[in-house]
């Protein structure tokens, strides 16, 4: 049995309970130690919460597309522990009236099925500062350091039933998530920056020889920042706590919960707390913020700025525009790549090509020519300077046969540095393919009397049809490359009449 | 030291200084001066400042005066130029912000106030911070860091608290406003036992950035003053919504001053059964019947009402406020402000948090986390907390029933008490025991706890050991209420016609 939570940073410009920049906004990103600071984040005497509401607007969304209820009243409470990264020795945030409840999503699996998983809560908290042990670049101190930048950052904690069969299915769930989510405009969903962090809850249910059930103790992992170490870190625990078990008894029950953390460099989970339970935080609703009423006309609101999700757009490039569910899951793993191919097709559309082709095209403009530059520079395709428009441009000579497919990807790294329209560039480079028979013609003849080509010339003659791509190839170098492959072998069979 | 021209006292009230002001016959330096002659003269007894910015204030008083000059007074504000004292428990961006506590001794805030602000923006001049119970918690000021205030009617006695400094301030003519805050009465039993005018304004009236948090649903700023017109002078600059605080309210903000005038005559005020406990003082008791015989004579109708769970309040109150007041303090850790302790090498964060805190907080705070921790606790919550919000809502409920109109007849205007159930104690009589001075809060928590203004004005004498100590009666209005608050009380104040400062 595997349950998540997942924290998600969301990116409001200001902090949860202050007008301070927050880190988690592109904006704020990589400010310098302890400058997103105010009397508020600090905590210092007299200063009071405000709450940000449009941290409560995106918590609502997410919960919207996780198909949570909203909850009419809410309110916050404070959590109460020492730590010298939490400035008011208290975390505000929702105990027991989460903003988002009783959601349901269903996860797509490679297969085309779909897997129904439970969300229990959503609620929307305070992040707390970050505390280092060593100085900067690594250098030992006797001391720690504090950076109280990510202090007050909003948090939406979100914790789905214990749902998950594998660790596989986790995995695609958290990745699935963090693309809704960048598709609602919460969060960059930068794991290194730790926008997101999982703590999965793992325990085995042991049938044992004698047809008896165990369950074994609930272990959760805390702060996993990316992909590989959630899957090691279930994965891990899926084979280690039946041994434990054996070895030394311990079964599901209170008190047994024990918290593990995650080493990356071994490959494994060690322990960080036992008895979870020992904890008394001391709850109770802050009296510095009144409590939040949703009404039902906010929740519509907010419901209507829902955008189609990836998932769902997934499903629609497959039904309606023909593309392979393995091009429809890559087209909808980056919110902006997707915007980005939705802009082209419908820009080819407008220019008039069929729509079929068009998305078709478009899909292979950004799985390819756009992928492979986008790579090397470690950018996103809609980044790499070429616009939706020019690359519909490409599209439209493709379709109209004005232009080859290699020319083609040639042209898409030109625009990418070029303003002029695809036409006009394609022009200015000579890599519009030549239909002029006599140009043809003429590089056909000298390439069947160059005696280098004796020999396949003659296998042609002899029936040997294979050898014709030499001759191609020459023709092609002859005409730099404008002449159509298709018309260079109809003209070279032509004139040999074979 | 003389009395200043035209002034009934030698400071003057906070409307004769801005008349003063205003009219050109004072500059707002000789205002200062006159403050801080008087407090160079009396505090080393007093004791009621922390804190005096002498050159700062003489500073900021010639450019008021500049401004005066240049603007006009009534363009400068409705303050301008005029001395003020802020409890030492709300913060300023120059000096120090102590709340009278070891473990911020040394602290200065790097903001101000929306508060003090407001009373800056109005063209006062602050020109120093009163003592206080250490973080606002207590009833004679005795536990503060600094040392006890006294009573400027008699400085054997203390002055109350918490807001025991801004009292004995006023009282002994330093300034003719001292801020205050009142969690639980710490500005009415103080202004009562001094002899002056305290006001709670309502909760949410004034906003509570930069005041230091005791208990956050409870605190709540108010002027300290010598006579009503000068607290509602006051208040018309203090209130009104803050951005800055999510629990100020957003409602329309009266001219306070503006039916002061207005008789009584024809207002019913409530007189709760519970007011005549035999817990009273005799003087207190006559006091009190005097003073609703005045309200009688004045056209007033006098109504008997019930409040049957005021008995609950000061046991609900010695729940929510610790609880609050355990979780406010909690910042307090001695890592990124304020006192730290010294640790050993090998000694580990925990030894750094508790003997940071035990060093810096005195004994009646830690008495009061200690509380405030064990009802928050698990397993006891329910038990204390919830049930101390369930005597808070049936206390809310009392006053909601008195005040509103129902079939058994028309609501009461307002509610009369006594402000305290003693004049002043001696200092030292009551420290060794905290549920003592807790039973000082008796009359006035209970309008914290329901979120209600109240303000505490002269009402007559008592006669201790050859002393005349001041006695106080408070009246207490629904929430926003406090235009008829003020107009009841002025009217009071004018037929009682009281000295409001000892003699000498």
């Amino acid at each position: 049995m595997v349950g998540l939570e997942i924290h998600v940073e969301l990116a409001t410009r200001s902090k949860m309970f202050t007008r301070v920049g927050s880190p988690a906004c592109d904006e704020f990103d990589g400010a310098a130690p302890n400058t997103l600071i105010d009397p508020v984040v600090l905590g210092l005497p007299g200063a009071l919460p405000v709450m940000n509401k449009a941290a409560v607007e995106m918590s609502m969304l997410v919960g919207l597309a996780m198909g949570c209820s909203i909850a009419p009243f809410t309110k916050w409470d404070r959590k109460s522990y020492y730590y010298p990264d939490l400035p008011k020795a208290y975390q505000i945030s929702q105990y027991d009236l989460p903003l988002c409840f009783d959601g349901a999503f269903d996860l797509p699996l490679e297969d085309g099925s779909t897997k129904r998983i439970g969300i229990i809560r959503a609620h929307l908290e305070e992040d707390a500062g970050k505390l280092l042990h060593e100085l900067p670049g690594g250098r030992k101190a006797d001391f720690s350091i504090v950076d109280y930048n990510r202090a007050g950052t909003p948090l939406l904690e979100i914790v789905t039933a214990p749902d998950f069969g594998s660790a596989d299915e986790l995995v695609a769930f958290a990745r699935t998530l963090r693309n809704v989510c960048r598709f609602l405009g919460v969060t960059e969903g930068v794991m290194k920056k730790g926008h997101m962090r999982f703590e999965p809850n793992i325990n085995l249910v042991l049938t044992l020889d004698d047809g008896h059930e165990v369950k074994t103790p609930i272990v959760e992992i805390k702060n996993l920042n990316s992909f590989k170490a959630l899957k090691g870190a279930v994965e891990y625990e899926q084979k280690h706590q039946a041994a434990r078990w054996e070895e030394d008894g311990k079964v599901m029950g209170p008190g047994s919960k024990t918290t593990r953390g995650w080493n990356d460099a071994e490959n494994k989970t060690f322990v960080q707390r036992e008895k979870e339970d020992a904890h008394d935080y001391r709850y109770f609703p802050d009296p510095d913020l009144a409590p939040v009423v949703v009404d039902e006309a906010w929740v519509a609101e907010v419901r209507s700025r829902l955008p189609e999700l990836p998932h769902e757009r997934s499903a629609r490039y497959q039904d309606e525009c023909g593309l392979s569910a393995k091009e429809s899951l890559a087209l909808t793993e980056e919110r902006d790549v997707c915007y980005f191919f939705e802009d082209i097709s419908e820009a080819a559309i407008e220019a008039g090509a069929p729509t079929s082709a068009a998305w078709k095209q478009a899909a292979n403009m950004v799985l390819q020519s756009g992928a492979k530059r986008a790579n090397e520079r470690g950018v996103l395709t809609n980044e790499l300077g070429i616009t939706a428009t020019q690359v519909a441009g490409i599209i439209a000579l493709r379709l109209g046969d004005e232009i080859g497919s290699s020319a083609a990807d040639e042209l898409f790294g030109m625009l990418c540095e070029s303003d002029a329209d695809a036409k006009t560039e394609a022009e200015r480079h000579n890599l519009l393919q030549v239909r002029d028979e006599g140009a043809m013609q003429a590089w056909v003849d000298a390439a069947l009397a160059d005696p280098a080509n004796a020999k396949v010339v003659e296998d042609l003659r002899g029936g040997k049809m294979s050898a014709i791509g030499r001759l191609i190839g020459a023709v092609m170098k002859a005409s730099g490359g404008q002449a159509d492959a298709k018309l260079i072998q109809a003209k070279i069979k032509e004139t040999l009449g074979v | 030291m003389g009395y200043i021209g035209g002034m009934s006292t030698p400071c003057g009230t906070l409307v004769e200084i801005r008349d003063a002001i205003r009219s050109g016959a004072m500059s707002s330096v000789d205002a200062v001066r006159g403050c801080l002659e008087r407090i160079e003269a009396l505090d080393g007894t007093v004791c009621a400042f922390t804190q005096v910015f002498a050159e700062k204030a003489i500073a900021d008083a010639g450019a008021i005066d500049a401004r005066i000059a240049a603007e006009g007074a009534e363009r400068v504000g409705a303050l301008a130029g005029v001395p003020v004292a802020l409890k030492d428990n709300i913060c300023l961006d120059w000096g120090k912000t102590t709340c009278c506590s070891r473990i911020l001794e040394e602290y200065e805030s790097p903001y101000t106030a929306t508060a003090a602000q407001r009373l800056i923006d109005a063209g006062a001049v602050i020109v120093g911070k009163t003592n206080l119970d250490e973080f606002a918690m207590g009833s004679s000021t005795e536990h503060s860091c600094f040392g006890p205030s006294r009573n400027p009617w008699d400085t054997e006695r203390a002055p109350g608290g918490s807001s025991g400094g801004s009292a004995a301030a006023v009282a002994a003519g330093m300034v003719p406003l001292a801020l205050g805050s009142d969690t639980g009465g710490s500005i009415r039993q103080p202004a009562a036992l001094c002899g002056i005018v305290g006001v709670k304004p309502t909760y949410g009236r004034i906003s509570r950035w930069g005041l230091v948090a005791f208990a956050s649903s409870l605190d709540q700023i108010g002027p300290m003053t010598r006579t009503v017109e000068d607290a509602g002078l006051a208040l018309d600059v203090l209130c009104g919504e803050d951005p800055l605080d999510s629990t100020s309210a957003r409602v329309e903000v009266p001219a306070f001053t503006d039916r002061l005038r207005d008789p009584i005559e024809g207002l019913r005020i409530g007189v709760p059964a519970q007011a005549r406990s035999e817990q009273n003082d005799p003087d207190v008791a006559r006091v009190f019947e005097e003073t609703v015989e005045r309200l009688r004579t004045m056209g007033a109708e006098i109504v008997d009402i019930d409040l049957p769970h005021m008995g609950a309040g000061i046991a609900a109150y010695y729940i929510v406020a610790p609880a609050e007041a355990s979780s406010n303090l909690a910042r307090f850790d001695g890592i990124r402000y304020g006192r730290r302790a010294e640790i050993d090498q090998g000694e580990d964060l925990e030894t750094l948090y508790s003997r940071s805190r035990a060093e810096g907080f005195g004994g009646e705070v830690r008495r009061r986390i200690m509380l405030g921790t064990y009802v928050l606790s698990s397993g006891y919550y329910d038990a204390y907390y919830n049930t101390a919000l369930k005597a808070r809502r049936l206390i809310k409920g009392d006053f909601d029933a008195v005040f509103s109109a129902d079939a058994s007849g028309a609501g009461v205007h307002a509610v009369l008490l006594p402000s305290t159930p003693t004049p002043a104690f001696r200092i030292g009589e009551k420290i060794d025991d905290p549920l003592a001075l807790y039973l000082e809060d008796i009359y006035t928590v209970t309008a914290n706890l329901a979120g209600i203004p109240g303000v505490s004005v002269p009402a007559g004498f008592a006669e201790v050991e050859g002393k005349r100590l001041p006695v106080g009666v408070q009246l207490l209005c629904p929430a926003f209420g406090e235009v008829n608050m003020l107009r009841i009380a002025a009217g009071l104040a004018d037929s009682s016609a009281l000295e409001t400062m000892p003699a000498g």
